[in-house]
């Protein structure tokens, strides 16, 4: 039997792709126009608390393909072979959301507003005696060096792994010995891409990028948060990506057995994301500190106060919680392209939402601004994923054919 | 179509020699037929000395109240409640190894979860030992169970961590209980089969429940293993988090701080699987079961142990920057001048807790070390050294200098019932261990002869040919097609 190995984007595919990336510059521009060209700092912040709600969004997400990617090497995992080349083409995305991420809050760190991040407020640098006391990490030296090199080094690794990968297509491992070497070699550069990714993703990149928003506030939770709704969101989008393929014959040796432990992930760090979200709520509720509490009644509000955000910040809560809960649960749900196509979606979408609501109760606390634009700006991310996935799909075998652990993802059981 | 029995011959094998189900019943129940070794006895009796000092250690305790015990005002946690945490930390090995690696079909978990289950049991029956003697009025302790009572007003409080606590462990107990007996049924059908005496074959015709290993009982075996996962894997999660409830929902220093939960757990599996090589690495040798527990097994989970040790790396290095990045006085002078400042009265347990769970476990990077025995098991005692200390610092640390420097005292020592206590736990915890190796066969028998045909070293030799072929002629030949 000879298999579909080469990728085509199909006119179809490109055109919607270039549709939303289209879209997207149009809701950016509009956005642009009526706020972010203004003279009032809050409708200036409102246009880059978009651009950096979605850059860093998406940019995590992309990025969370290569966490998985690395995972399950350092694991010697065998059954994510037969459709390991999905997640690779989606990390090929980072260097690309990278830059425009990088150029966002490079742009919002030293451009005039303030309105986002208050601690680069000169004035209020020298003032504010909290700021003055964090100035050795919220400063805009340090954000921008470290912004820059994580940025690069998440795409060289990236890059470095997907790398490894090809090399095998043409020159397949003579030996046993070979084939050790070979999962050796994969193991070391996954290692070093764990560890960057912890001491980035899961420490101090979200404080500076999205905690710092709330600057006078913190919480040690908040990064291991961060990463599991990324993380969450990440593994929805590869499966999104295997069930298009299969759609359109492709990986023929993925089935229903790959699909339904993708499912199991999507389940169990829905959970465990609503693990880390009750934790860090419920410690904080019922410690009832008011330098800690300040940051739920700016999103849910209390008996003395409403919140604009409750709707949205209980919406997000039913959706990676509730719905991922009761629906995930089944075998056969995990099993079924429908379901488990509107629960990718639905995962994507809820944890978009779980961003937005972490940044823009900052710069927009007394009213929810409108969505519609954020959802246009989303599209344009949405579709430059898509465009250049699906380039980095046609660009190598759809098959890591001559991996070791191959043969034991195609009669993979669940 | 047949499903294939094959792994990568990239993986070690999981049994080693040349074994077939036969030769894998005998290799497991011989040390439960053979008599004793003079070893066995050596051990068993020191443990047992070591549990009757603790019965001592208790006595006093409860006979002349807990002011036996060296705690005061200040620190009204002591060790007690550091042997408490950290006891019920390493028995969360036994069910991560049982339920979570049953989940993600981890093979080589069939050689170490028997024992690792065992051990999560007395670990959990030694830290609940604490907080039942840490009352001081024992007679009074089923209080703390909510009933229809005629106290009156007396009635436990819902909103404590503490009580969550009761709930939590009794819970995980009774679970991993049933977990590792159910999976007992088929093994102790064996002995029963296999017994020569009589009394032997009452007592396992009687603990077997009657087991035929029927297609039937298999059957439902099998279901019920997959229930007893689904529902110990959120219990792994639980129990630790609740334990570190009981300090971050306070407003104390130190304790307070939300990564508290997952951070616990992470240590808890970091411990549980460090007391895991401690007992294996000896049983092995003892028992003389080498192909099973293989150097493989002491090298997958040594990198469990630099994993989870990282985990807590990153957490203790996140509450210190937190404490200086949140701006809070308290919170910062909790970890400057109480932990870090090595020229305080308990830096140095500080600095023992970095050293020995972050910065040691990092030599398991390195393959040639996490396949050393001599390493491993040094190794292991470290960690729980360190483990031990963790608590240390976070309960003393954060309490023996509160808010009100009036109160600061800086002269706690346990007291030589207090030590005892902790000493008897031991004493209870290897004298159950001891009796456990000899009655029951420390590995699953039924388990194993699971994996043999894939990741047995003979069957794997086979499976040269299959290796060579090209993916194209492998699927043809075993692919199954369940919705391509």
């Amino acid at each position: 039997m000879s298999i579909r190995e080469q990728f085509v984007a199909t006119k179809k595919y490109n055109g919607i792709a270039l549709a939303l990336m289209t879209l997207g510059a149009l809701a950016i521009a509009g956005l642009y126009v009526t706020q972010g060209s203004k003279a009032d700092e809050h409708q200036q912040a409102r246009f880059w608390a978009a651009l950096l709600h979605n850059s860093v969004y998406f940019l995590l997400v992309v990025n969370a393909a290569m966490f998985f990617i690395c995972a399950t090497t350092l694991a010697w995992g065998g059954w994510q072979m037969a459709f390991r080349r999905v997640p690779e083409a989606i990390s090929a995305v980072v260097p690309v959301i990278g830059t425009i991420a990088g150029v966002i809050l490079l742009v919002i760190c030293f451009g005039n507003n303030h309105e986002l991040y208050h601690w680069t407020d000169p004035v209020k640098a020298k003032t504010d005696a909290a700021f003055i006391w964090k100035a050795g990490f919220l400063n805009k030296n340090f954000f921008a060096g470290w912004t820059v090199f994580t940025i690069v080094a998440w795409s060289v690794l990236g890059w470095k792994m997907r790398q490894l990968s090809r090399k095998l297509d043409e020159k397949p491992l003579e030996s046993n010995e070979a084939a050790k070497k070979y999962v050796w070699n994969n193991t070391v550069w996954a290692a070093m891409f764990i560890i960057i990714f912890s001491l980035t993703v899961m420490s101090s990149i979200p404080w500076l990028w999205l905690m710092s928003i709330d600057a006078h506030w913190f919480s040690t939770m908040y990064s291991w948060y961060t990463f599991a709704s990324s993380f969450v969101a990440g593994v929805a989008l590869i499966t999104l990506y295997v069930v298009y393929l299969k759609n359109n014959d492709y990986l023929e040796y993925t089935n229903e057995e790959h699909l339904h432990d993708l499912g199991k992930f999507m389940f169990a760090f829905s959970i465990f994301w609503t693990y880390l979200w009750f934790s860090q709520f419920m410690l904080i509720w019922y410690s009832n500190q008011p330098e800690e509490t300040i940051y739920f009644i700016k999103r849910v509000g209390n008996t003395a106060k409403d919140s604009p955000y409750a709707g949205i910040f209980w919406l997000m809560f039913i959706i990676n919680f509730l719905a991922p809960l009761l629906i995930l649960m089944r075998r056969s749900s995990k099993r079924n392209y429908s379901t488990i196509t509107f629960m990718a979606l639905l995962i994507l979408f809820g944890h978009w939402l779980d961003f937005y609501q972490m940044i823009f109760p900052g710069p927009s606390p007394d009213h929810v601004p409108m969505i519609l634009y954020d959802f246009g700006v989303a599209l344009f991310f949405v579709g430059l994923i898509m465009f250049v996935t699906g380039k980095a799909l046609g660009r190598a075998p759809l098959l890591a054919k001559n991996h070791p652990f191959v043969k034991e993802s195609l009669i993979h059981h669940t | 179509m047949a499903l294939l029995r094959y792994e990568s011959q990239v993986r070690p094998p999981l049994v080693e020699g040349d074994k077939d189900y036969h030769q894998v019943t005998e290799d497991i129940c011989r040390p439960v037929e053979a008599k004793p070794s003079r070893l066995w006895w050596i051990g068993f009796l020191i443990s047992a000395v070591l549990l009757a000092f603790g019965i001592l250690s208790v006595t006093m305790e409860v006979m002349y109240g807990t002011g036996q015990w060296n705690l005061n005002r200040t620190i009204g946690w002591g060790w007690d409640i550091t042997n408490f945490v950290w006891w019920v930390g390493i028995g969360h090995a036994g069910t991560l190894i049982s339920a979570i690696l049953l989940l993600f079909r981890q093979g080589w978990r069939t050689g170490v979860n028997r024992a690792a289950e065992a051990m999560t049991i007395f670990a959990v029956m030694c830290a609940g030992q604490f907080p039942i003697w840490h009352m001081g009025r024992v007679w009074n302790a089923f209080f703390v169970l909510p009933y229809p009572n005629t106290r009156g007003p007396l009635w436990v409080n819902f909103n404590s961590p503490l009580l969550w606590d009761v709930f939590a462990i009794s819970t995980y107990f009774t679970v991993s209980l049933l977990f590792w007996y159910s999976g007992l049924l088929p093994d102790l059908a064996t002995l029963r089969d296999r017994a020569k005496e009589k009394w032997a074959k009452a007592f396992y015709g009687v603990a077997a429940f009657g087991w035929t290993g029927s297609t039937k009982h298999w059957q439902r075996h099998e279901a019920l293993s997959l229930v007893l996962a689904g529902l110990s894997t959120p219990l792994v999660l639980s129990v630790h988090t609740i334990v570190s409830f009981d300090f971050a929902t306070s407003v104390v220093p130190g304790w307070h701080t939300t990564i508290f939960p997952p951070y616990f757990v992470a240590g808890a599996i970091f411990s549980g699987f460090a007391m895991v090589q401690t007992l294996l690495v000896v049983t092995r040798k003892v028992l003389g079961l080498e192909e099973y527990i293989t150097i493989e097994h002491v090298d997958v989970m040594n990198k469990v142990i630099v994993l989870t040790g990282s985990i807590v790396g990153i957490a203790y290095l996140t509450e210190l920057f937190m404490a200086w990045y949140s701006h809070v006085p308290y919170e910062w002078f909790a970890f400057k001048e109480n932990r870090v400042n090595l020229a305080s009265p308990y830096g140095w347990s500080y600095w023992i807790m970095m050293g020995c769970n972050v910065l040691s476990p990092q030599i398991f990077w390195f393959r040639k070390m996490r396949r050393n025995l001599v390493v491993t098991f040094f190794m292991s005692i470290l960690v729980n050294i360190g483990m031990w200390f963790e608590r240390f610092v976070i309960i003393v640390t954060s309490i023996y200098r509160d808010y009100l420097p009036s109160a600061w005292s800086t002269y706690y020592k346990p007291s030589i019932w207090e030590v005892g206590f902790y000493i008897g736990t031991f004493g209870l915890f290897f004298t159950c261990y001891f009796l456990f190796s000899k009655f029951f066969p420390v590995i699953a028998i039924a388990e194993i002869k699971h994996i043999l045909k894939r990741s047995g070293h003979k069957y794997k030799d086979g499976m040269t040919e299959i290796e060579h072929e090209s993916v194209e002629v492998f699927a043809d030949h075993h692919g199954h097609d369940h919705g391509a």
